[in-house]
């Protein structure tokens, strides 16, 4: 054994310190290096398939609305007429919107074809469904101003459009509501879980809150294709 | 073959064939046997059974260059301490699919908890070989308890660990009886056996450095150090991780029609070299940490400094960079190559301890003898044998179509 003095030990415990602390700085790199660079957006696997039990709950979908499967909402009113929206889930899939195109007032809307269309950012457009029959009647004035409204607050002040409805009992087989609105979200939702890419893992995993623009995230050059399956106006027809 | 054949006997020849002779008739089964090989796994073995013979008709000192001063050789440096630090593939594998729920790991989890069964079970062997009287080996686990002695604790956990390998490959074996029941209580045992198995390594890796402790003066003091049971333990987990990369890469050139090719076995080699990678980083580590504990660093400029150095630089910071730029650059061949030079690494840092730094400053250097050395090849080469015969049996790398969609362990 080689003998230690007093001052040995403490030159021999300080280098002991150092490398561990040598050790510690140089892990986090090491460890960094050894991940690699962000994987890019890759197709879903089979895992990130299986169906969530409360993927209903990633997007708001109040009681009091009636729902259409392309993702437009509407609430009666005591004036006669309907208040037309878009859902929580295509406020989020298309988001953030930069202009929101709305039919003219007195121009005619039929139930499943195309009423409106959201612009994003960059330019390009998706088209919208109308869920009833009607004449349109007002425009939601805060639209012009602040389209980014219909995405926020896509239930209350972000409403598009007030509708008099010209067969809205007929319309009615075609809106959803109460446990069927919830059956539906799931299966948008676990559509959409099957495109997600790992960089929207927050919101397929764990819960989190989807992001507005979850389309771009999940395919920056298709987006608009892949929102337009999502809201039933892709030209080959939904496959979600 | 004749139709006329097969209807005679049918029932009896069905079963056999199927199970046993890979669903040829025996003849052909034979002929199938016919390869070089087989040729060669067959010429050692003729060689080698002979001489294990010898060895225990006529005992250690005949067969062997062990004496007093230097009583382990490379049976206990190479059979038993390199064989279960291989062979901790196992437990890594187990506890990162069924614990940390890994599951892209999951295809690699019966071929290394295989690996890892006949691993320990040819240590075993190769222990009995260095035993001076093996029939006394169930006196210390069972009538003759040393609780103090870091070697009772060994064989207990051996003992326990072999069993708990055993049990863990009991789905396969039961898949390939087709006994459906009995697969589901085994699989359900999965969990258990899982926790259990990474409690027994834990202590029984890091005790095999522990023996010796009780050597500080024996065992050169840059080998020697306080912290040796941990390197003993973090060391096991680089080589079962690269041991795992190894057999699989052979695995699949040697069992290509039986692997599932919906395996993304690049993809595994190139998670467990991660693993592998930071393992060795952190291992050159603590391992400089005890040059620095025990003020070694004089004996550095040495030529037993040198080897040591080999070791360190060679065989754990190298192949830690290796494994690093491999898996970043997702070479796969290079983590290969890798994994394999960090086996040998381990080889080469048991067989340091247990041999080449023991008894270092002793006139009588120890020198295995040409019978120890065959006798090492032959068990190496019948483990492989008998991995061979059940992999092409047993749904070991592949997954039969009834249990896919089940709970498959």
């Amino acid at each position: 054994m080689i003998p230690h003095d007093i001052l040995t030990l403490y030159s021999a415990k300080m280098l002991e310190y150092g490398i561990a602390v040598l050790f510690l700085l140089l892990f986090i790199p090491f460890w960094s290096y050894v991940q690699g660079p962000a994987k890019a957006p890759a197709r879903a696997t089979a895992a990130s398939r299986t169906p969530v039990a409360r993927a209903a709950e990633w997007f708001l979908t109040p009681a009091d609305r009636l729902f259409h499967r392309g993702h437009a909402w509407l609430m009666g009113g005591d004036d006669g007429l309907v208040t037309v929206g878009l859902d929580d889930f295509a406020a989020k899939l298309v988001g953030p919107l930069s202009r929101v195109s709305l039919p003219a007032v007195g121009a005619s809307v039929g139930q499943g074809e195309q009423a409106w269309s959201l612009m994003a950012a960059d330019g390009r457009s998706v088209d919208m469904l109308s869920p009833v029959d009607g004449t349109v009647v007002e425009l939601n004035p805060a639209l012009a101003a602040s389209p980014g409204v219909a995405e926020r607050d896509p239930y209350g002040d972000g409403w598009l459009m007030k509708v008099r409805p010209s067969r809205l009992r007929a319309n009615r087989i075609n809106l959803m509501a109460g446990r069927a609105v919830h059956r539906w979200m799931e299966e948008a939702a676990a559509g959409l879980r099957g495109r997600v890419a790992p960089g929207l893992g927050a919101l397929a995993q764990d819960g989190g809150a989807p992001v507005a623009g979850m389309a771009r995230a999940i395919d920056p050059d298709g987006w608009d294709r892949l929102a337009a399956t999502f809201l039933l106006t892709a030209e080959e027809g939904p496959d979600a | 073959m004749s139709s006329s054949t097969t209807a005679t006997a049918a029932p009896e020849r069905s079963w056999a064939s199927e199970k046993l002779f890979l669903g040829m008739p025996f003849w052909a089964y034979l002929k199938s046997l016919a390869t070089p090989g087989n040729f060669l796994a067959g010429l050692i073995m003729a060689i080698g059974v002979p001489l294990i013979a010898y060895r225990f008709i006529f005992g250690l000192g005949a067969s062997t260059n062990l004496s007093q001063t230097n009583p382990w050789g490379i049976w206990i440096g190479f059979d038993m301490l390199s064989g279960v630090a291989l062979a901790a593939g196992g437990y890594t594998l187990a506890t990162s699919v069924y614990i940390f729920g890994l599951e892209k790991y999951h295809p690699v989890v019966r071929p290394a908890v295989l690996t890892g069964f006949l691993g320990y079970l040819f240590a075993v062997l190769g222990l009995m070989a260095d035993l001076g009287r093996p029939w006394n080996l169930p006196v210390p686990i069972f009538f003759s308890w040393g609780g103090p002695s870091v070697m009772f604790e060994i064989a207990w956990c051996v003992v326990l660990y072999l069993t708990v390998l055993g049990m863990e490959f009991l789905p396969p074996v039961f898949e390939w009886l087709g006994w459906s029941k009995a697969r589901l209580w085994a699989v359900r045992m999965t969990i258990g056996l899982t926790v259990f198995g990474v409690m027994l390594s834990t202590l029984h890796q890091s005790s095999l450095g522990g023996l010796f402790l009780m050597a500080p003066t024996k065992l050169h003091p840059l080998w020697y150090s306080p912290f040796i049971p941990a390197y003993f333990f973090i060391s096991s987990i680089a080589a079962g991780l690269s041991m795992v990369i190894v057999e699989s890469a052979l695995s699949h050139r040697a069992f290509a029609a039986r692997i599932d090719h919906k395996t993304d076995i690049d993809g595994i080699a190139l998670g467990l070299a991660r693993g592998a990678s930071i393992v060795l980083f952190a291992y050159f580590f603590v391992k400089l940490q005890g040059v620095a504990d025990g003020g070694r660093w004089a004996l550095l400029a040495t030529p037993y400094g040198y080897w040591f150095l080999v070791e360190m630089l060679g065989f754990i910071l190298l192949p830690s960079m290796l494994f690093a730029y491999g898996a970043r650059h997702r070479l796969v061949t290079l983590v290969r190559w890798t994994a394999a030079w960090t086996v040998l690494g381990i080889i080469v840092n048991r067989l340091n301890v247990s041999v080449i730094a023991m008894n270092w400053n002793v006139p009588d250097r120890y020198v295995p003898s040409a019978m120890e050395v065959m006798v090492s090849i032959t068990l190496v080469t019948i483990g492989v044998s008998t991995f061979r015969w059940i992999v092409n049996r047993m749904p070991v790398l592949n997954e039969l179509p009834e249990y896919r969609d089940s709970a498959s362990h």
